[in-house]
Formats: C-alpha cells, structure tokens, sequence
C-alpha cells in the first residue's frame, strides 16, 4: 500500500518537475513532448533533452544513495553511517579531481576511484578473514582523510580548473543526458535489487553478527557482497552526479520512521522516499535562482541538517 | 549424543585458550562453570561455529559443524549470545520470527506455519502479550525471553546460552532459569554459568573448566566439592545440602581476635547476627548453654567459636550450668539476649545473674519484652527484671556491639 502511493507520488513529483524550470512549460506541453519525445520545437526538446535525463538521473541517485545508506546503517548497525562512511566519497572526490585537471572522464574516474578506496579500505581493516566494523570504519576515516588531503593538494595547484572541482564536489545534476542514464540506471537498478535480496541477512546483522551468525547466515561474506553492491551504487551515483550529501544519511532514518527497521520494507520504500526527495531538491536547485542554478548538495544539506537535528532531539538517542 | 567436542584445542591469536578440551551434551541442562577466563565462553564459541579450534572436530548428531553450511547448523542448534541489547526498534514478532531464517530459502517468505511456530515459542516463553511492543522498549528479563523465544522457533536440538542470566535480578533469573530447565527435558542444554549456586541448583551435569582445561565433570555434587572449587577458583567454600540443592559460599577468613572476650547466653535464634558481628569486630567470643538442635547453635559452630552444647531437647544441667558458669568468669563482657526462658533453659539467667554478681558487665537485650517470653509463671520475669537493674540494657544487637565498641577500656 505505501509502496504504491509511494511510487505514485514519485511518479507525479517527476512529471511535476518536468514543468518547472526556468522556461515555464504547461503539463499539456509536457504531455506532448513526452509522448513524443523525438518531437521537435523548443518545449519538447528542452524537455526531453534537458530536463527529462535530468530528473530520471536525480531519481536514480536519490535511490541509490538512500539504499546505499539504509544498508551502511544496517551493516554497520549504527545510525550515523552513510553510504560515504567507509572513504568512498573522498576516494572519488580524488578521481575526479585529478581529471578535471588533466582534462579526463571525470564519471569514469570518479567511478574507479571510488571502487578503488573501497577495496583498500575492505583490505586494510581485513584480518584472518574477517572484517570487524568497527576496523571498517575506522580505516574508512583514515583512508578518506588521506584522499582529502590528496584532494586539497590538486585543487591548491589546479590553477583555473579549480571553480570546476568545487563544483564538481558540491554535487549536482547539471550535466545530466540520456548517456549518463543509460548507463547509470541498470547498475543502480541491480544493485538495489542484490541489496533487497539480502534484507532478511541484514535484519539478522541488526541484532549482532553473532546472532546473524547462529541464525545461518555466513556474516563476512554478506558483508563482502553488501559492501561491493553499496560501493558499485554509490560509486555509480558520485560518478554522475558528484557528492551529494544529507540523502544516505536522511532518507533511511525516514523510512524507517514510516516502515519500522525491517529491511524487506525499509529498502523499497528508502529508494522511492530518496528519489522523490532527490527530483524535487533538484528541482529547487535549479530554480531558486534561476537563470543560474545552485549546486544540489547544497539544498540536501539545507533541507537535510536541521531535519537530521530534528529527528535526534525528537527520539533522544534510540534513532 | 548430540553436541560432541573432541579434542579441541582453541586459540585467540597465538594465545592457547582451550587445551584439548573433551565435552558431550546430550537432552537435559549441562553447565560450564569455572573461574574468569577459564575458557567458559570460548568453549561455547568453538562448539558454535564461531570460533574454529586450531585441532579437534565439534560434532553436531555425528556431523563435523565446521564443514556445514551455516543454516544447517542453524536448524539444529541455536545459541544466546552474552549480549542480546537491541539498539534498532524492531517488533518482538519482527525478532522472534527471525529464528526461521535458516528454514527459508533466500527468496521465501514466512507463511503460516512459521507464523505458528514462532507463536508456540512466544507462548512457552511468555512473551506473546509482548508481541507488537517494539524490542527496545521491554526490560531486560522480558528481552532475554524474547532472545529465547527466537531461538526455540530456529527448532533447535541444541540449545546454548552464555550466562543466560548475568544481568539480571533474582526474579527474572529463576524465572529464565525455570524456563531453560522445562526446555532441557525436550532437548539438550548447553550453559555457561558464572554463579554457582544456581549452576549447582539447575544443571543436571556439569563441566568445571580450569585454565582451557576440563578439570571435573559430572553431576554438580561431584563436581562442585570443596576440593575442586578450590584448586580451580583458589578460595576455599563450604559445601552445604540443602532441600533446593546444594549451596555454596566462600568460607570465611579467620578474623584474628584483637578485642575483649565476649560470652554469649543465648539460644533459640537470637543471637546468630550478634555473634557475626561480634567476631567480624574482632572480639573473642564464646557462647552457653546452646541445645544441640538450636540454629545459634549452628551459628556458632560455623563460627567456630567456643560453647557449651546440651543434648536436644533436654534441661541444661549441673554440669554444663559450671560449664558455662567457668567461659562466663573468663569473660570480660557477658551479653545475655532475649531469649525465651523456660524451665528448660532459666539456668542461662541464673548465669547471667552470677556474672553481674561476680562483677562482669552484663549487657541484656530487650527487644523483645520478658513478659512474651517467660514461660515459667513468673519466676524469670523476676529474675530478668532484678537484673535489668544491675546490667545495660540495648535494644538490639547492633547497640550491643556499638556499646562494646564505645567501652575502649576493653583489651
């Protein structure tokens, strides 16, 4: 029931802000240009070209960030974790750093960095075939204190290509087309798939490993298979779209205060709750001053930062 | 034989925990006992899948654990870990409904007959009222049933718990207890134990570990013996049968006697507390006339204090009377409690009144006023009251052993 007004809701939010924008298109105009996207005139390709790309690609993100967090949290069992806790962010801030200033695909080196300090960070907190969290987290913070620095140093000496890093490290959506969606929506779509498969091992992991464990479930490797379906997910969203905070830390503990902690629920309904947030905080980044456009993290975080406040005060320390 | 460690050998690093251990648990409740890092717990983690040992196999009805695939081991056997706080707010169905997770394959949901299952569980375990209340909000005894609760619906064989009553009050612990006990006779329990008495109390078998080795084993009378509780826990105990079973507590240090000689007239209950305390305040004491079958008779001879002993029953006699008449005139304070005084015992009073004539400080308890507790139409009350006049009176023992202290003039 809440899965279906959910995904109606994300439904009109998206068709919605397909008519916000700064050339203001009525839902009729909408209508046309959708059901014909290779319609021409100047509607129906700033829709279908611009704004279409735009919005489905903030819906990705939203959910595979909101996924991403929901499981971090689970796996972690601890409510501040987010899909960035283990340096993935930091990693791929590094990449596409470094590409902006060599003039290289920022989406592919983002991408690969980002993949790259996961498994760094899984391999150094690894010991006798186990991978204790909280060695997890803390290599995490290590590590993504190391690629900070990194960061800070390229952006020191990038010259003129340092407006593009900062931009490129708020996070946001401009760059958007069909390309970045093709290729970012069947990643995200499996990955949140694996994700959902585990939800009954990840119920279990709430509780503890150990009670996971004697319930039959083999904890390191759903460990292993979880941390690589958050990082591809993770890693596939900053590739697109930069580093988008506030969603994978916000958008699970909202979920759950609507479904409870059952993951076969919470992961769904964290995927629609992160791509309606995710279209419609996109749509007030780039309206709020149109012509120009403001950075989509910054509007996460506006938005995000006191909610998260308000929750922590609300429910006192049993989030 | 349904849990069977052969050999095991464990280890935490290049730390040797356990050193080829041997165990069989079969239906009914057996408990590991043994000091602080004795290998309790370890031994639990080897037999559970969790810990490897480094040599040995850890048989499950006949099948090495280490090479099954964790949810067959999870259908047989399930455990309860030290630590069940629950920090995410699920239901207590949510968690109890998770035992059937080794049942399901990974694409299946729970239908009926798991609904059942885990509603049985509940039902045993008295937590079915509590089913919609969320996990986090429920106490500590309650969630510890629920933990139970989950694994009975894994449908175990075997059911192990670690100290599966250490944070909890005395009521939720036999309770808990009561509970695991029911379950023991239907399958076989596995615990470790930190307390002995209830180790004792409850088990049918017990395993006493010592230094990663097994150092008894068997029926907790045999195993928990003065002797063995003292090579592996290095304190010596005092055994004692009892119609709960046994009972065991540290023996007490001697108290070296620094203070005055105190004798005690008493009987009948009255005087084990002030006795206690006299001893725990160093004083030398020594007791009179005590019939054989009276509890401060007992007292004092855990006490190990001096007395004079008459046979049940019986009046005290001419020569017990001298008896006590001659640790009265080595005495250097006499306190006489209130006790009741019969044809049986009135020679007690009439020692009392020879001290105070012999002029050693008499001090008389008198919480409980002569007149309900003379049985002899008058002639104690007589007595008691024309002493009363001559001695201190206190109101219990604890103003006897503060007037004793106050009079520092003692030795």
């Amino acid at each position: 029931m809440i899965l279906i007004s959910l995904v109606l809701i994300l439904i009109l939010s998206m068709l919605a802000s397909t008519a916000i924008g700064p050339v203001s298109i009525p839902l009729k105009g909408v209508f046309t240009a959708l059901t014909n996207l290779n319609a021409q005139g100047t509607e129906s390709i700033i829709i279908s070209q611009i704004r279409l790309p735009r919005i489905i690609l903030a819906a990705l993100v939203g959910s595979a960030l909101a996924v991403a967090g929901a499981a971090m949290q689970g796996l972690f069992k601890n409510p501040m974790a987010d899909p960035y806790v283990i340096g993935i962010s930091s990693g791929a801030a590094f990449g596409a750093s470094i590409a902006i200033v060599v003039h290289l695909s920022v989406p592919v080196f983002a991408f690969l960095f980002a993949a790259g300090t996961a498994f760094l960070v899984y391999n150094i907190a690894k010991k006798n075939g186990r991978v204790p969290v909280e060695t997890l987290l803390l290599s995490g913070i290590a590590v993504a204190a190391f690629f900070s620095a990194m960061t800070s140093l390229v952006m020191y000496l990038a010259g003129e290509d340092l407006h593009q890093i900062v931009f490129w490290l708020m996070g946001g959506l401009w760059g958007s087309d069909w390309g970045k969606v093709t290729v970012a929506a069947p990643f995200i779509f499996l990955g949140t798939i694996g994700i959902f498969v585990f939800s009954r091992d990840l119920n279990a992991m709430l509780l503890g490993e150990e009670h996971a464990q004697h319930l039959g479930i083999e904890v390191e490797n759903v460990k292993k298979i979880l941390l690589v379906l958050v990082s591809l997910i993770t890693g596939i969203a900053v590739a697109v779209s930069g580093i988008i905070g506030f969603v994978g830390l916000i958008i699970p503990h909202i979920a759950r205060l609507v479904v409870g902690p059952d993951h076969r629920i919470l992961i769904p309904v964290s995927a629609l709750i992160g791509a309606i947030f995710l279209v419609w905080a996109d749509t007030l980044a780039r309206t709020i001053i149109s012509p120009t456009e403001l950075p989509v993290g910054i509007i996460t975080a506006f938005f995000g930062a006191p909610f998260f406040i308000y929750l922590l005060r609300r429910k006192r320390g049993n989030i | 034989m349904m849990l069977n460690a052969k050999n095991i050998e464990t280890f935490y690093g290049d730390e040797k925990i356990l050193d080829s251990v041997c165990l069989s648990v079969k239906k009914g409740f057996t408990g590991i006992i043994g000091p602080n890092g004795s290998g309790k717990t370890t031994l639990l983690k080897s037999v559970s899948r969790v810990l490897e040992p480094a040599s040995g196999v850890v048989l499950l009805d006949g099948k090495d654990i280490y090479k099954m695939h964790a949810k067959d081991a999870a259908k047989d056997m399930a455990v309860v870990p030290q630590d069940t706080s629950v920090k995410f707010d699920f239901t207590v169905k949510e968690v109890v409904l998770m035992g059937r997770n080794p049942h399901l394959g990974r694409f299946e949901i729970e239908g009926t007959r798991d609904m059942e299952i885990a509603e049985d569980a509940m039902k045993l375990t008295n937590t079915l009222h509590l089913a919609d209340r969320p996990i986090t909000q429920i106490s500590g005894g309650e969630r510890q049933r629920v933990i139970i609760a989950k694994a009975l619906t894994q449908e175990p064989m075997v059911l192990l718990l670690d100290e599966p009553t250490s944070h909890l009050d005395i009521n939720y612990q036999s309770e808990i207890l009561d509970l695991i006990k029911g379950l023991s006779k239907k399958m076989a329990v596995l615990a470790v134990f930190h307390d002995l008495n209830l180790a004792a109390r409850y088990c049918d078998e017990l395993v006493l570990l010592d230094k990663g080795g097994v150092s008894a084993l068997g029926r907790p009378e045999d195993v928990i013996t003065p002797k063995n509780i003292e090579s592996a826990y290095g304190i010596e105990v005092v055994v004692k049968r009892e119609p709960e079973g046994l009972s065991i507590h540290p023996r007490r240090k001697p108290i070296k006697p620094s203070k005055g000689r105190v004798h005690v007239i008493c009987g009948a209950g009255t005087a084990s507390f002030l006795m206690n305390a006299l001893v725990n305040h160093g004083y030398m004491v020594s007791a009179g006339v005590l019939n054989e079958n009276d509890t401060d008779r007992d007292a004092a001879k855990e006490l190990n204090i001096d007395m004079v002993e008459e046979k049940p029953f019986s009046h005290i006699t001419g020569e017990k009377h001298r008896q006590n008449l001659e640790l009265i005139r080595h005495a250097d304070f006499v306190v006489l409690t209130d006790i009741p005084f019969g044809r049986g015992n009135l020679r007690n009073l009439e020692a009392a009144a020879q001290a105070v004539k012999q002029g050693i400080p008499v001090v008389a308890i008198d919480e409980c006023g002569i007149k309900e507790r003379d049985f002899t139409g008058g002639r104690a009350a007589k007595l008691y009251n024309e002493l009363k006049t001559k001695a201190q009176v206190a109101g219990n023992y604890m103003d006897v052993v503060e007037l004793l202290e106050k009079k520092c003039g003692l030795k």
